[in-house]
């Protein structure tokens, strides 16, 4: 049976449609995921809750203490906007990375959230970026920082009736630079095999704070703080980055997919993460013309 | 001149705009919709099947099984090309994850849908096997009854004295290659609507081969040839597999059961994993080679996993399964031993470059690991060794045309072969690779055409050549108005229609361009000559007196008596004038020893690239890539480039990524998202494509001549940067890294 399709204009009537129908009803941002897995009979909700006209779900802002995303907020916006690549590119290089150009221009950043997929991009950078999800539902609003939001492959805090309604990014400190690495094995459109997101706050060449986050080789994206502190109050050398490298293999149990063994992906993030260390410590990553497109 | 000329392909807008009416356009009053009913399991017995309660469910019109077919006036159950070995939906048995079992037909596709879950199939499942290799072993499970061992089919080719040969070689070289099952992955899915109308059945279908359709079809519901009627919509991609038989006799006996209604069936995407496969081929590969360079013989001894049914793989062991595995070399021993396996997974069949891909990838990776163990140059190797004209094949056939060198030293220039080169240090490297390949096309085939010239002056070519996106259509009205004189406008293309063109055996092969374009050529012959026959006494002349100029008839040296095609026409009183023209080529392979007529002629490809190695990684990246194809005369140069580069695009995606993975015979990655092909942003940074012509060269087909060497180069491009040879495909990544780690 195909699914009715119901349009709310706003947040609480979307929250309503959503609690009214329970079980039954499933949220439609981009559809990206959720048109595929309604293809292939995974899901059969009755009711569909476009979110496309809830205006609440819109826009970016831009404000001292940081960025707020909507929901809806289309991966290939945050790509190309301006203010995301000057502020947060690990961001902007994440979502610019997401399959193909038709992709991105519908994904939304709350549906890629929900949806969980452990091969995906933007929630590698927003772990780096220590982003706090807003939630509204039938108990009200309430904050999920990233790091508790996924609780294993396509399964998340929310709870029933729960949407996403925006992603709050704190801006980095003074002297950040950050970069997110993809790497793949198959076709430029593939998911990644490894992914790295790297922000680190630099001064006068000694690191203050460095934060990692590797996914898509294992369940959900991590960080290992334990050894993001081995490089606190040091220069970035050679060797606190083969440390951090190392300890990020040694410590991340990864996954076997038809992107690359268990194995494969311990030896891909060590490279990687060493590879993202290396770039923010030049600093010299930065977008070409072509970027996005 | 219509020929040599980049005119576009004449649906080329309508395609990319989305109006192109394909198959699944097509809406009939009363259309029904089918969907197939498929086995879950690699190798069961079928215990019970009951279609009880899925014919209860609102809108199910009927359910096909393989009880239908004991019904008098009931179609053969049984069909194949060679060995009818493939039921339309299974009796008893079932050997592949995927097989029909039965198919229902509903008002809706929702319907159909909820019937297809609701059917009760009992199964008892039994041992099955998937490596071709494996399933020769005295141990196997058999696939089928009446084939103990699994090979159905052993063919030979026995050329000179091996022994002799080996001894002669101060060095021999084995190695055994691989390649997995792949998917087409045609955008286009297969489809096929199917309708019964006073005893006669018609069918539209997203098909190749309309004629081969059309004949099964009538062997197996026991009609004359005419009383059925195949029509092809444009395609939206073949790549060899929409030839030959696939969903149509399940369709015909579908349509054939609720009577007069007609019944579409459109596969998902899913399902084209599971309808046709490439073999999973494993080739070991012997050879003899003094110490020069010479090769002095070879011996090959390829399993070709044709799956659980036998389909188009024993025509194919005849011919293509012997001689394009060997190499285009003079080589004066040589034997060739191929097995047409069966395994209990999706048939396999005809996949561009059929066969030879196979073949390339191991003789042309081969060839470098014995110029490597020789400290020879890759190319000087293949110099010393390749077939120039006069020289005999291994089929004992001489081979006139031979431009293999042409080839590959436009190729490897393109990469500056001859140049001092820098692998590079650190954790890039880079090298270079090369690779040739010769093809064979089809030996006894047919092809005929009619061209019609209408008294308002439009010339219609009746054709049963498929427009599959390639542009045949495109370059074979071209081919018709250079022959005829007639402007490229005026010429109209008719067909695919059984009922409406004449004969040809198929769109496959790479065999459009060159057949169909000589007997448009032979057409064009004949209609010119009945318009001099016409034009004679409306102009008091003999018909020998008289040329064809342009549009009109006119008295040699006499231009000032002339007249228009037109009225010669108007003037008999006919409506329209019509040639015939028919092209044919012989030939074939002894079966015990494989010697012959191969090929009318021969496909024949080189590529050359350049590769950088990541070796942390072992992540490729094709830096430049160089396709170049001897083409004999080009009727459309831009189309011709684009058939070549599409080769070594769609050979990119067979080295790099692509392989339908089995698990324990399950399709894993049966979805364009799971199995990944090459996208925009995976070409190399640099593509160039030569077409080498002749003067008095003769028409060659371009669809598949570049694609089997791209796998090949690109390995040989690796082991020059790195030192790592891998004879599994496809690259991967973890392939070359492991290889370079040790792991």
């Amino acid at each position: 049976m195909r699914p009715e399709v119901l349009h709310p204009a706003t947040l609480s009537d979307a929250l309503a449609a959503l609690a009214a129908y329970g079980e039954e009803a499933r949220p439609l941002a981009g559809g990206t995921a959720l048109v595929l897995l309604l293809h292939h009979r995974l899901i059969a909700p009755r009711v569909l809750v476009c979110l496309e006209e809830v205006r609440e779900l819109r826009g970016l802002q831009f404000a001292e203490e940081g960025i707020q995303i909507g929901a809806m907020v289309r991966l290939q916006e945050l790509a190309r906007s301006p203010q995301i690549r000057e502020r947060l590119p690990a961001l902007a290089l994440a979502c610019q990375e997401v399959g193909n150009i038709r992709i991105r221009n519908q994904a939304t950043l709350g549906g890629n959230l929900a949806e969980a997929d452990y091969a995906s991009d933007p929630p590698i950078a927003l772990m780096a970026l220590e982003a706090i999800l807003e939630v509204h539902g039938p108990n009200g609003p309430r904050e999920i920082p990233i790091a508790e939001f996924f609780r294993g492959p396509y399964t998340t805090a929310l709870e029933p009736g729960e949407l996403i309604t925006a992603v709050r990014i704190p801006l980095p400190p003074p002297g950040s630079r950050m970069t997110y690495l993809k790497f793949r094995t198959r076709s430029a459109e593939d998911r990644p095999c490894v992914g790295v997101a790297a922000v680190v706050a630099f001064e006068d060449g000694i690191c203050r704070e460095l934060r990692i986050a590797v996914g898509a080789a294992c369940e959900t994206p991590q960080r290992r703080p334990e050894v993001e502190r081995l490089a606190v109050g040091r220069p970035l050398t050679e060797a606190v980055i083969q440390a951090i490298a190392q300890g990020y293999a040694d410590q991340i149990e990864t996954l076997n997919d038809l992107r690359g063994s268990a194995a494969y992906r311990k030896r891909m993030i060590e490279v990687h993460v060493r590879r993202a260390l290396e770039e923010v410590r030049d600093g010299h990553r930065s977008f070409g013309a072509d970027a996005g497109c | 001149m219509a020929i040599g000329r980049s005119v576009p392909m004449r649906d080329a807008e309508a395609r990319v705009r989305g109006t192109v009416a394909y198959l699944a356009d097509l809406r009939l009053p009363g259309m029904l919709t089918a969907k197939v009913v498929r086995s879950p399991f690699p190798h069961a017995r079928i215990r019970r099947l009951d279609p009880r309660p899925a014919l209860r469910i609102p809108g199910v019109v009927a359910i096909l099984t393989a009880e239908d077919f004991n019904r008098p006036g009931a179609p053969r159950l049984f069909y194949g090309v060679d060995r009818k070995d493939q039921p339309v939906v299974a009796r008893d048995r079932v050997r592949y994850v995927g097989e029909p079992v039965a198919a229902i037909v509903a008002e809706t596709a929702e319907a159909a849908e909820e019937a297809a879950q609701a059917i009760e199939v009992e199964y008892e499942e039994l041992p099955a096997v998937f490596d071709p290799l494996a399933a020769t072993k005295p141990e196997a499970p058999q696939v089928h009854e009446d084939c103990p061992g699994n090979v159905f089919l052993h063919t030979r080719l026995r050329h000179g004295d091996l022994e002799a040969g080996f001894a002669a070689a101060d060095l021999i070289v084995e190695e055994t290659y691989t390649t997995p099952p792949a998917c087409h992955v045609a955008l286009e899915p297969h489809g096929v609507i199917a309708q019964w109308a006073d005893g006669r059945l018609t069918v539209w279908s997203a098909t190749q081969a309309p004629f081969v359709v059309q004949e099964t079809l009538a062997e197996l519901f026991g009609l004359p040839r005419e009383a059925v009627r195949v029509i092809v919509p444009p395609l939206g991609g073949g790549y060899g597999g929409k030839g030959y038989v696939r969903l149509e006799p399940l369709a015909a006996a579908l349509a054939w059961k609720v009577g007069g209604r007609p019944v579409r069936l459109i596969l998902e995407r899913s399902e084209e994993f599971v309808t046709l496969t490439r073999h999973a081929a494993c080739i070991r590969i012997r050879t003899g080679v003094r110490r020069d360079g010479t090769l002095t013989a070879r011996q090959v001894e390829v399993y070709w996993g044709a799956g659980a049914y036998a389909d188009i793989t024993p025509r194919l062991l005849r011919g293509a399964g012997l001689v394009r595995v060997v190499g285009p070399y003079r080589i004066p021993a040589v034997h060739v031993d191929a097995y047409g396996v069966y395994t209990n997974l999706p048939p396999a069949g005809p996949f561009r470059g059929t066969m030879s891909f196979e073949g390339a990838w191991a003789y042309e990776s081969h060839m470098d690991t014995i110029a490597h163990e020789l400290g020879m140059d890759p190319l000087e190797l293949r110099r010393r060794n390749l077939l120039r004209p006069g020289d005999r094949f291994c089929t004992g056939e001489v081979i006139e045309e031979a431009f293999f060198l042409e080839c590959l030293e436009a190729a490897v220039r393109c990469v500056g072969w001859d140049q001092p080169y820098e692998k590079g240090e650190g954790g890039r490297r880079r090298g270079r690779g090369l690779a040739v390949m010769m093809k064979s096309t089809l030996p006894r085939s047919r092809s005929e055409c009619r061209l019609v010239l209408w008294a308002d002056g439009v010339l219609e070519l009746h054709t049963g050549t498929v427009e599959m996106g390639q542009g045949a259509h495109t370059a074979l009205a071209q081919i018709a108005a250079a022959e005829t004189g007639i402007p490229l406008e005026r010429v109209q293309v008719i067909g695919p229609d059984t009922d409406r063109v004449p004969y040809d055996a198929t769109t496959s092969a790479s065999r459009s361009t060159s057949m169909m374009g000589t007997a448009i050529r032979e057409a064009a012959l004949r209609l010119k000559e009945e318009m001099r026959r016409r034009a004679a006494p409306l102009l008091e002349a003999d018909p020998e007196e008289l040329i064809l100029q342009g549009t009109g008839v006119m008295v040699r040296g006499r231009p000032e008596v002339w007249i228009a095609w037109e009225d010669v026409l108007r003037r008999h009183g006919l409506e329209a004038l019509e040639a015939h023209g028919v092209f044919e080529t012989q030939g074939g392979l002894d079966p015990e020893t494989g010697q012959g007529i191969a090929s009318p002629h021969w496909h024949q490809g080189a590529g050359a690239c350049e590769v950088e190695v990541d070796i942390e990684t072992g992540k490729v990246r094709i830096l430049r890539y160089c396709a170049a194809a001897y083409a004999g005369r080009v009727i459309n140069p831009a189309l011709a480039t684009l058939q070549n580069e599409g080769n070594v695009v769609f050979g990119l995606g067979q080295a790099l990524m692509e392989q339908i993975l089995f698990d324990q015979g399950q399709p894993v990655n049966a979805n364009m998202s799971d199995y990944q092909i090459p996208s925009l942003r995976d070409l190399p940074e640099v593509l160039e494509s030569v077409l080498l012509e002749s003067p008095e060269g003769s028409i060659h087909g371009l669809g598949e001549m570049t694609l089997p060497p791209v796998a090949p180069a690109i390995a040989n491009a690796i082991f020059d940067a790195v030192g790592v040879r891998i004879r599994d495909l496809p690259i991967t990544p973890e392939k070359i890294w492991r290889a370079l780690h040790g792991e």
